[in-house]
This record gives structure tokens, sequence and C-alpha cells, in this order.
């Protein structure tokens, strides 16, 4: 039985159907990701499955349990968090604080603020500093490190590398093999495709709200990709 | 000497004015929320305070204390009940609702209480005062001072410290990642209007030990409520404690110079703060 499985979802804005009919799966102890460019539906689709977003038919499945009418705050009591687009930190508390608050989901595990600090040294030297004065790079460890202090089953995580510097976004990924050893399943958002697909080892690529194409990353060439991707046929 | 003595008998009863405004920009910081309700809840408190008195045990100034627990419950109620409803991006069917409690409120103590004036009795300690570097100062409006005082910083002391004060913050600040974290923010805010409830009834069952209410004083105490909130700079602390004692001073010193006044140097005092720095006192000091 997939951890998480989610079944033709179809996700709305008003009269505005932005997500129209996605399914996927993510098995205990995997890592998918969902590529796709500006627009395609992506933090919709991710914003739904969190619980964020309550406009949506379909079903969202979570360790066996039907999760689509649960709110969100619930869905993260249960083990399912999600690292928002744009990072989103409470920027008047400080970035202790900010892991703290990741805590009230009152789940236990290893993730404590000790093991966070471990994980980016940086943040154990600015756990005073207030959130809102930090640099982006630094923020995404927070958010990322917030995510984690709710010992979540899986993380989903929406463009960690938006507005990020190419070595940064390299340093943040490189979190993701000891955050997957501690037993995490994770689903990445990308418009980075290279990032993405080295990040996870099953891809969907998302198109207008719905899946273009998908399969083990080593299975998928990259001018399929690109086609998926940009709507656009294959060129021979 | 004599002005010295008006002057410190304004910020004496500015404290208390900032606390008529503690409750009102508590809830406007937190949830973005403006409880129009409040102005005559603060009335509503003062008259269940009249009706407890008898039975508060050791001194009646203590009636403060079921007083605010009461409203803390009512509060709670009031939001999860009601004000959690309407809650959006629109703020005015939140305006509207707690505008409609207000009145129905007010006709509702009308009703019960007739229109006059009420007071609630602490005995001796309304005559009492003493001399202080030959100033001659009422006890009652030092105490009264000191609870605002101790209001104040315990609450700023409670928000900063403790679990459920991160929490709030963190909700204050957004409240839609915040359930990402496994907080239920309509619950959050629930326990924030209680809080300021609770403090709106202090402050309400305070002023009746002052002076004296109607069941119409609560368009009087609201609009000094958003006075303190807007001189204040909107949920800063200090800066609202600062805009109660500008707004205490003034009115004392006014009527000391004009005894026909009333609070309308008060109002123009606002006015003029607005004008200078729209955003208040904590935007004058951020400058
Ligand atoms: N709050 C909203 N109200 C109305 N439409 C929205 C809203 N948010 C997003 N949309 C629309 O839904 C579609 C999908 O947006 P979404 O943010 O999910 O895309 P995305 O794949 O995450 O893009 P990006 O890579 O830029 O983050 C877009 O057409 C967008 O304009
Ligand atoms: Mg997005």
């Amino acid at each position: 039985m997939p951890l998480l499985e989610v079944e033709n979802l179809k996700v709305s804005y008003g009269d505005f159907q932005a997500v129209n009919g996605v399914s996927l799966t993510l098995d205990e102890g995997q890592t998918i990701s969902i590529i796709g460019a500006n627009g395609a539906g992506k933090s919709t689709l991710l914003n739904a499955i969190s619980g964020i977003h309550g406009q949506k038919t379909g079903t969202v499945r979570f360790a066996g349990k039907d999760i689509t009418r649960h709110r969100a705050d619930r869905i993260a009591r249960a083990g399912m968090t999600m690292v928002p687009e744009g990072r989103r930190l409470f920027g008047s508390l400080s970035v202790e604080e900010n892991l703290l608050i990741g805590a009230s989901a009152g789940r236990a595990g290893q993730w404590t603020t000790g093991a966070i600090y471990e994980l980016f040294p940086i943040l154990g030297e600015l756990r005073h500093a207030v959130a809102n004065s930090l640099s982006g790079g630094q923020q995404q460890m927070v958010a990322i490190g917030r995510a984690l202090m709710t010992n979540p089953r899986v993380l989903l995580c929406d463009e960690l590398s938006l507005g990020l510097a190419p070595t940064i976004i390299n340093d943040i990924y490189r979190c993701f093999g000891a955050i997957r050893s501690t037993g995490v399943s994770i689903v990445v958002i990308e418009q980075n495709v290279t990032q993405a697909v080295a990040a996870a080892g099953y891809a969907y690529c998302l198109l207008e709200g719905q899946v273009s194409l998908e399969g083990p990353t080593d299975m998928l060439a990259m001018d399929d990709i690109t086609a998926a991707y940009f709507g656009t046929e294959k060129t021979e | 000497m004599i002005w010295v003595e008006t002057i410190v008998n304004g910020m004496l009863l500015g404290g208390l004015y900032a606390l008529v405004g503690l409750g009102l920009g508590y809830a406007f910081g937190i949830m973005k929320i403006v409880n129009v309700t409040q102005g005559d809840f603060i009335v509503a408190a003062a008259f269940l305070g009249v009706f407890l008195v008898p039975w508060t045990p050791v001194h009646p100034l203590l009636v403060i204390v079921p007083v605010a627990a009461i409203s803390f419950g009512v509060g709670i109620l009031l939001q999860w009940l009601l004000i959690n409803r309407v809650l959006g991006q629109d703020p005015i069917p939140q305006i509207l609702l707690t505008f409609g409690l207000a009145i129905v409120l007010r006709n509702g103590m009308v009703e019960l209480y007739g229109a006059n004036s009420h007071s609630i009795d602490v005995g001796e300690l309304r005559f009492m005062g003493f001399d202080f570097l030959g100033l001659r100062l009422g006890v009652l409006p030092v105490v009264i001072l000191g609870i605002a005082l101790a209001l104040f910083a315990g609450l700023h002391l409670w928000m900063r410290r403790s679990r459920m004060g991160r929490i709030i913050r963190a909700t204050a600040d957004d409240h839609q990642v915040a359930q990402l974290s496994g907080i239920n923010y309509r619950r959050v805010y629930g326990i924030a209007m209680g809080i300021a409830m609770a403090l709106s009834a202090v402050a309400g069952v305070l002023l009746a030990m002052r002076g004296s209410f109607t069941p119409y004083s609560g368009a009087d105490r609201l609009l000094i409520a958003f006075e303190v909130v807007v001189i204040g700079g909107l949920g800063s602390f200090w800066g609202m404690f600062a805009g109660g004692i500008i707004l205490g001073v003034t009115q004392l010193v006014a009527l000391k110079l004009d005894p026909s006044s009333g609070l309308m140097w008060g109002h123009l005092m606002f006015l003029l703060i607005l004008f200078l720095s729209p955003n208040g006192i904590a935007g004058m000091v951020r400058r």
C-alpha cells in the first residue's frame, strides 16, 4: 500500500480549474518529483494535497486513510506537511522560534532543534536572529527545518530553488540524503528540471493541470521531458 | 505645582485609557479583526462587576478576577461560534457582525437597567489620598495605573516567553502556514479573542470604579480604544501605552483650561498625531 495516493484530483479557484484530474503515488521512503513550467498547477496540486486549499474533488489517501476533506493542521498532525513556495517564515519570530513552531504538531521523533542545527550548522549560529533578517538560502533552511520539526512521514517541498543562486541550491538539496535516511518520504516540486530529476527516483511532468509524462527518472529521456514540459511536439 | 499635579493625574487616567485600547489593539494585531462589540462589552463588564461586587470576598477591587474569567469565556465563544464563520479576505462581514452584536448588547442593557448612570462601589478606597513629593494623589487612580501596567507587562512577557504566546505570534504572522505545523488557527483566534475581551472587561470595571457609566457609554469607550490603538501604531504594546498617556494628559490639562471641553481636546490631539505621523508613535520611533 502506498503511503500517499492521489486519485483524479481536480482543484479550482472559483470557476477556474487549475488541476484537471491528477493521480500519483508515493511509497514509503521514496522521493518523487513533479516538474512543470510556470503556472502548470504544481503549487495548486501541493496546496490541495497538504490541505491548505479546500476547493477540490477526487481522493487523497494518506497512510490508508481518506484525508481529502481534512484540514491542513489535522493532516500535519497526522504526519504530512509542506515547505511552502516562497518559504513564508514567521517573519517576526527568531530562527529557533520558527523551528519550535514546527514542534507544535506534537509528533515525537528524531527531529529536534539540535538535529536541525546539525543538518544546517549556520542556523545554530543564527538561532536568535529574526527570521526576516536572513538571506534567502538561510530562510529556505529554516523553512525546511520548521517542516522537519513536525517529524513528518511525508515532506512536500514547493520549489526550494526559487530565487536562490545555483551554489546555494546545491547546498539545500544536499540535505536530502540526511532527511531520507531518517525514513521521510519526499515530494519535490521544481521548475528546475535537472535538480528535480537528480533528487528523485520517479518524476511526473505537469502541463496545464494534467500529467503529461511520468516515469522512473533513469528511464526518462531529456527530449521527452522537454516536450512534456513545454507541451511541444518532440523534435525528431 | 497644580499643573504638575494635573499632568500626573492625566498620566494616571491615561494608563487606564491605554488598557481600554489594549484589548482592541491586541485582537487587531493578531487577527486583523476590528471587534466593534468591545466598546459595549466594556460597559456590559461594568454591569457584571456591579452585580458581582456584593459576592466578592476580601476587597471589591478583586471583582476584576471573576469578570475577567467570565469575559475570557465569552470572547472564546464569540470567536468560535460567530466571528470564525465570517473570516476571509473581506473585512466587511466581520465588522457588520460585531456592529450588530454591539447594538443588541446596548439595547439589552438599556432594557434591563434604564438610562441611569451607575458606578462600582469600592468603599472608602475611592476617597483615600496620599501626599507624594508635595503632590496630593488618589490611592485608587494609582492602584488602577499599577494594574494597567502589570497587565501590559504581563501580557508582553507571556507573548514573548510562553509556548502559547509563540504560537499566537506565529499565527498572527501567517495563519495559513501555521496550519502546516499542526496549528488550528481558529482555535488560536478564540484564545486571542478571549484574552482581548478579558482585558477590555477589566478596563470597563476599573473605569466604573473611577467614574460612572450608563448603558450608552460604549460608544465613548470604543472611541478612546480606537484612538489609543491608532496613536500607538496598530498593535505595538508600548506605543498603545504611550497613546493612552497622551490622551489622558491632554484631556485633564484641557479640562483645567476649559472646564466644559470634555473629551474634545483629546480627540483633537488624536487627529493632530494622526496628521503628523499616520503610523502613530511606533511609526515615529521607527523612522
Ligand atoms: N489564488 C489564485 N486564484 C486564481 N488563480 C490562481 C491562484 N493561484 C494560482 N492560480 C492559477 O492557477 C494556475 C496554476 O498556478 P500554480 O501556482 O499552481 O502554478 P505553478 O505550477 O506552481 O507555477 P510556478 O512554477 O510559477 O510556481 C495558474 O494559471 C495560476 O494563474
Ligand atoms: Mg508554484
